[in-house]
């Protein structure tokens, strides 16, 4: 749950990051997008129904690691992007405690169940 | 209130319990106030709209094209959905994973695109207007909350209907209905 919080956090930064560095253009723009993805998608993965949410920062998370190679950034937008993405994509792989049982959750939606063969 | 009876087999809770889903449907009352609040805004019923932090922009944003793509404004659509949203929140017992099955499944696909075209105005705001809303923004975040509580009643109407379909196809659409099946 902290993770998921904190990656919230992240992702509210990054729509404020461009203000507060005084950055512009394609950096900036990429902050504004990313940003309230990651925010969404972690305050998903918040609920423990819906943690597993929290991978989709994976892919996120990465691509603010490699964008100042593609986008172009000034020195504080980049050390921001990168320091950002790899603090998402850890913090995706940290689960956090699971209270509840959700009857097998969602991947028993896709798991035979014995009652099909018999 | 939240007797066994009511949790769906291997849960530790209810989730169509009342204490699970009246924090959504306050949410849902708290967005349709603020949309709504500020479509009276769009239409000019209200003359100003309310603004601590960001200057011109809601002015900005809350009369931009974007804002009026349909012939209703963003804000009156957003209102209707939260609306609907509290009401699908409130009908029905606290068995209605599975009394309801499809007022349940209804109920999420109004939450997700709510969510969904909210961050998309959110994005929108500073790419396209170079401004921030910030009320926009609360409705904004008061959709993505809704989103992941919202989401494990879906999960039991749609784990009680996969047993049902395993047990037997033909009876699904009276399930998902919510009409006698053979089955619990």
């Amino acid at each position: 749950m902290w993770s998921q919080f904190i990656a919230t956090l992240i992702g509210i930064w990054l729509m404020a990051a461009p203000a507060v560095l005084e950055y512009a253009g394609a950096a900036a723009d990429n902050s504004h997008i990313t940003g309230p993805l990651v925010a969404t998608l972690a305050a998903v993965a918040l609920w423990e129904c819906t943690r597993g949410v929290r991978f989709a920062n994976v892919p996120l998370g990465l691509w603010l690691v490699i964008a100042p190679m593609v986008l172009e950034h000034e020195t504080p937008a980049a050390v921001n992007s990168v320091a950002c993405g790899l603090a998402l994509a850890s913090l995706a792989f940290v689960r956090g405690r699971v209270k509840r049982s959700f009857g097998g959750g969602w991947a028993a939606l896709l798991r035979h169940q014995a009652g099909k063969t018999a | 209130m939240n007797n066994a009876a009511n949790t769906p087999p291997g849960w530790s809770y209810n989730p169509a319990a009342w204490s699970q889903r009246l924090p959504i449907i306050v949410l849902a009352v708290a967005g349709f106030v603020m949309a709504a609040y500020l479509a009276l805004y769009q239409y000019r019923v209200v003359p100003k709209v309310w603004e601590p932090f960001f200057h011109e922009g809601s002015e900005t944003i809350l009369n931009s094209d974007l804002s009026r793509l349909l012939p209703v404004s963003d804000a009156a659509l957003g209102a209707f959905a939260y609306l609907l949203d509290a009401i699908t929140g409130i009908i029905g017992s606290q068995k209605r994973w599975q009394t309801m099955p499809w007022l349940v499944i209804a109920f999420a696909i109004l939450v997700g695109p709510l969510g969904a075209v909210s961050i998309a105005l959110v994005i929108a705001q500073p790419l396209l207007f170079d401004a921030w809303c910030t009320l926009c923004l609360a409705t904004a975040v008061i959709s993505v909350l809704m989103i992941g509580p919202a989401m494990d009643e879906v999960l039991a109407t749609l784990q009680y209907l996969k047993r049902i379909h395993t047990h037997s196809a033909a009876q699904f659409w009276r399930a998902f209905w919510g009409l006698k099946t053979a089955l619990e």
